[in-house]
């Protein structure tokens, strides 16, 4: 019992934080004490008190309603971009690393000169001149991590193709599609599954950051690096209430992060260090 | 050596050409007129106006032609004037660009003063406690943003303890010491967020080489585990942590843009953000080209300290 608890210690803590998070994505009418974006000029920067949990924001809003709203924003951007991540780079990375010669080559220089570029300068310059929104934060941040994406896939794709239940499969007449479908995909799923995870934490973070300089997801819905931008301009008047978007954002990254390292050590065992 | 030195230069030359087309062509791929979207609320103005700008902009010239005159300007360091304020872009980088090399070369140097002892003691007592905290320390680096490691910095070391000013920048010759209280923050914040990455990979690293034939014939001569460990083990096991800087530099950058936004410090960054709201196109491509290439010099420079630590490279 004692060791199945050590081997699964990272699971127990961080797989609880998670669900809140999710649950609260979900059912955030229900669990969230007041309106979000309803404003009391008389009430502004309060400290958590009985009425306001966490306190309250430069408007009035309540923080606890807004963070709780805000994990659904900020979820489902980072979920939407993930997938729209995924897609792509798994399609590219299976075709490249099956084909393998110069669609890998090519492939690979493309996402090499790509890789070079921090995403956030790329990001900072669509949705300054595109414009910000849902749509457009999702399609950026999942354009800028499908590269990422494909290049593991790719090398990994790569290594299965040339084992020997390939081969056999092959040999038995098998073809393009079904190779890919029924003989590579399965057996770097595992890889994918960690890839996905730990972009997922990228995803986050990058939405974060966006919103937090005001060019993500635009007031007054909430999102939590937006709630950290605003409320930092308030510190002289009231440090408390931007330090609880900080540490829910932190808690979030933390325990997908602690999943993914999970994942990686449980999946992958021959890879982990 | 000098065969690999030139290779690298070119292919960061090359490496430069590439972006700075992106970067040219931005301007192009812009959805609208660029004219008519920096005008914006007041596109009613007059056609002079608008033809001025276009001739500012030169966007009247054929496409290649101004391609062509944008390289030679850059050949020449000529960016361009800013259409907000007609400062030349110039001028506005060369007094940016020291302001974040400096915040990037002091985060540098308390990323790797943390994370080396750091990532020296996960190795050592890999199934301790210790080892335990270090893992735990590195996986809290790489989950925090650096805004909240900034704010919660704020507001336990200027607000709480009124050490160090919250946010605002001095210049050193003005008031050095002011200068350095005002770099403190900032600092400590792009550091803290990149402490995570060296710890990581001085322990992967040393972990590695600790099960190497080398390691245990040095313990078999008799040798005590502080040699082993300092002279043996770990000058080998950070060459390429020395790599991954140099890849991961990236990171560094782009949490430079949130750390600016948060410290007011007026560094690259902060220009970038501020020109894209303005629309002003050549501040814009200017500071992006510069971001860019400080990224490859980094990388470069990296790169070449990796070539001297290890003569395998230079060959191969």
């Amino acid at each position: 019992m004692r060791s199945w608890i050590l081997c699964r210690h990272r699971l127990l803590l961080a797989g609880p934080l998670l669900l809140v998070f999710l649950l609260a994505a979900v059912f955030s009418g229900w669990l969230a004490p007041a309106d979000p974006l309803k404003i009391h000029p008389r009430n502004i920067l309060q400290s958590p008190s009985a009425r306001h949990l966490l306190g309250t924001d430069q408007l009035g809003r309540d923080i606890l309603s807004r963070l709780i709203y805000g994990s659904r924003i900020s979820l489902s951007v980072a979920g939407a971009a993930v997938g729209i991540a995924t897609l792509i780079g798994v399609a590219l990375g299976l075709l490249a690393g099956y084909v393998g010669r110069w669609v890998e080559g090519l492939l690979m220089r493309f996402i090499d000169a790509f890789l070079c570029i921090p995403e956030i300068f790329v990001a900072i310059v669509i949705m300054a001149f595109f414009g910000s929104g849902f749509g457009m934060l999702v399609l950026t941040i999942g354009t800028l991590y499908f590269p990422q994406f494909a290049r593991v896939v790719c090398s990994v794709a790569a290594s299965v193709r040339r084992r020997e239940f390939v081969e056999a499969s092959t040999a038995l007449g098998a073809r393009g599609l079904r190779i890919v479908c029924r003989e590579i995909l399965p057996n770097i799923a595992s890889v994918i599954i960690v890839q996905l995870t730990f972009t997922m934490s990228f995803a986050m973070l990058l939405e974060a950051g966006l919103s937090f300089l005001g060019l993500g997801i635009m007031p007054p819905t909430p999102s939590w690096g937006q709630m950290v931008g605003d409320l930092k301009d308030y510190v002289h008047i009231n440090p408390l209430p931007v330090l609880f978007p900080s540490l829910t954002l932190l808690v979030a990254i933390f325990a997908i992060n602690t999943i993914g390292d999970w994942l990686q050590d449980w999946l992958n065992p021959e890879i982990a260090g | 050596m000098v065969r690999y030195v030139f290779l690298r230069l070119w292919a960061s030359f090359l490496t430069l050409a590439i972006v700075g087309t992106l970067v040219f062509s931005i301007i192009h791929l812009l959805p609208g007129d660029p004219v008519l979207v920096l005008l914006g609320e007041q596109g009613t103005s007059s056609p002079e106006v608008v033809a001025k700008i276009r001739k500012q902009l030169r966007l009247a010239l054929p496409l290649g032609l101004q391609y062509y005159e944008w390289v030679r300007g850059i050949a020449r360091l000529d960016f361009g004037v800013s259409l907000q304020n007609g400062i030349p872009v110039l001028q506005e980088l060369r007094t940016r660009i020291p302001r974040s090399l400096e915040l990037i070369a002091a985060s540098l140097a308390i990323a790797v003063a943390l994370g080396i002892p750091l990532g020296v003691l996960g190795a050592r007592y890999s199934n301790g406690g210790l080892g335990w905290l270090s893992s735990l320390l590195a996986i809290l680096s790489l989950s925090m943003p650096s805004f909240v490691t900034g704010v919660i910095l704020v507001v336990t070391f200027s607000l709480e303890f009124r050490l160090f000013p919250s946010s605002g920048y001095v210049a050193p010759s003005e008031d050095l010491v002011g200068h350095l209280l005002y770099a403190i923050l900032p600092s400590l914040t792009l550091g803290i967020g990149f402490v995570g990455v060296v710890i990581r990979m001085t322990r992967a690293g040393l972990l590695e080489v600790l099960g190497k034939g080398y390691v245990r014939t040095a313990r078999a001569k008799g040798l005590p585990e502080r040699s082993v460990l300092y002279h043996h083990a770990l000058t080998n096991a950070l060459i390429p942590v020395v790599t991954l800087i140099g890849v991961r530099a990236g990171n560094l950058l782009g949490g430079m843009v949130i750390v600016e936004s948060l410290f007011n410090w007026p560094g690259l960054s902060s220009l970038l953000v501020r020109s894209c709201y303005d629309r002003d196109y050549p501040m814009m491509q200017g500071t992006l080209l510069a971001i860019f290439a400080l990224f490859i010099f980094i990388s470069l420079t990296i790169d070449l300290c990796h070539a001297t630590l290890d003569p395998r490279l230079r060959e191969g």
